[in-house]
């Protein structure tokens, strides 16, 4: 039987997982349906080559559902969310980025929106809120793996 | 060994005493580096899948991408290209008037005068008052004249080209119209039928 500690921990891994998992759906379908409006947001950054853009544009809401739906399962749940850390972090240094070059922009994370410096701040402690939970699912799930052979 | 060598080789535990690695340990380090760089792989496919799952999805879109991006402006640009690109056959026939209504209006100053022709021949010659909205750059012509367009959105427009066979004027005419101009004609005559009947003529590049 497992103890009372692993058991919490398994259900807050879970819990982190299907948040983590929930935002990124949405996050994602929300790009694709309008992806003109996304690129033009992704072109405000003024970080990306503009050859560049829509690849981004087109790639990145199909790459966030999978991280997602990689997050849900059991089993995939190791590389939906070391996907999630790694993205959360592109994000993260593109918002601060920004930020620093006292731009003013929709970062385009959840639909549209007004630019707005305060919605920003917010955006970037979101990223640090997922980095960690997928950190957390990712440790979590890597340390459970079984022990090499001797 | 001096103890200097000593402290490097080994960490201190917060109790203060001296621990060295623990050799068995090591392997499961190895392994979990190795599956950490395994798992790094897999989010690289993931993306490379993504990419390829976004292009199909933008193939079969309603409105898809391009390939290169482009800006508000330069979408804006090739719309108004579009607009003015449509062969004679499909244009709609927008309101036409003869050379006595043309002259008065020249004369009275109570329409805006828009000239369709490629620059070099405005510059040659034009309607006085006219400004060149040429159909070759209507993209171009279009934003440098957005200020009297803007202040003409409701008065009367005009437009001619060279006359006779010429498109131009009416291409320039329904795509004002598809812009939100209300009250956009054209003169048939145009340049040839203006200088024929020994009208005042302007030069220069007056835009």
């Amino acid at each position: 039987m497992m103890p009372p500690g692993n058991l919490r921990r398994n259900y807050a891994v879970l819990a982190v997982s299907i948040a983590v998992a929930a935002v990124f759906i949405y996050a994602g379908i929300d790009k694709l349906r309008d992806p003109l409006q996304f690129a033009d947001s992704t072109a405000a950054f003024a970080i990306v080559p503009a050859v560049f853009i829509n690849l981004l544009v087109m790639g990145l809401p199909p790459f966030e559902i999978a991280c997602g739906v990689l997050l849900l399962g059991p089993w995939t749940r190791r590389i939906g969310a070391l996907a999630v850390a790694v993205i959360s972090v592109v994000f993260f240094t593109a918002l601060a980025s920004a930020l620093l070059r006292g731009l003013t922009l929709d970062c385009g994370c959840f639909g549209v929106g007004a630019p707005s410096r305060s919605r920003m701040w917010l955006e970037l402690a979101l990223d640090v809120m997922l980095f960690s939970g997928a950190m957390f699912v990712y440790l979590r799930s890597i340390t459970r793996l079984p022990a090499p052979a001797p | 060994m001096p103890n200097s060598d000593l402290n490097s080789r080994n960490c201190r535990t917060s109790a203060g005493s001296i621990a060295t690695p623990d050799p068995a340990r090591l392997p499961q380090a190895r392994s979990l580096a190795w599956q950490i760089v395994r798992d790094l792989g897999g989010v690289a496919i993931l993306a490379i899948a993504s990419l390829a799952a976004g292009l199909v999805i933008n193939r079969f879109s309603l409105s898809p991408l391009p390939i290169v991006y482009q800006t508000p402006e330069q979408r804006f640009d090739a719309e108004l290209t579009t607009l003015v690109a449509a062969p004679p056959f499909k244009i709609a026939p927008a309101a036409t008037v003869g050379l006595d209504e043309f002259r008065s209006a020249v004369a009275s100053k109570s329409a805006l005068i828009l000239d369709a022709r490629p620059s070099l021949f405005f510059e040659q010659g034009h309607v006085p008052g006219a400004l060149n909205l040429a159909r070759d750059d209507f993209a171009q012509d279009y934003r440098q004249l957005s200020l009297p367009l803007k202040a003409a959105t409701d008065k009367p427009i005009i437009v001619y080209c060279a006359g006779g066979e010429c498109h131009d004027s009416r291409l320039v005419a329904n795509a004002l119209l598809s812009l939100g101009f209300s009250n956009v004609s054209v003169f048939t005559g145009g340049w040839d039928a203006w200088s024929a009947a020994g009208m005042p003529a302007s030069t220069g590049s007056v835009r």
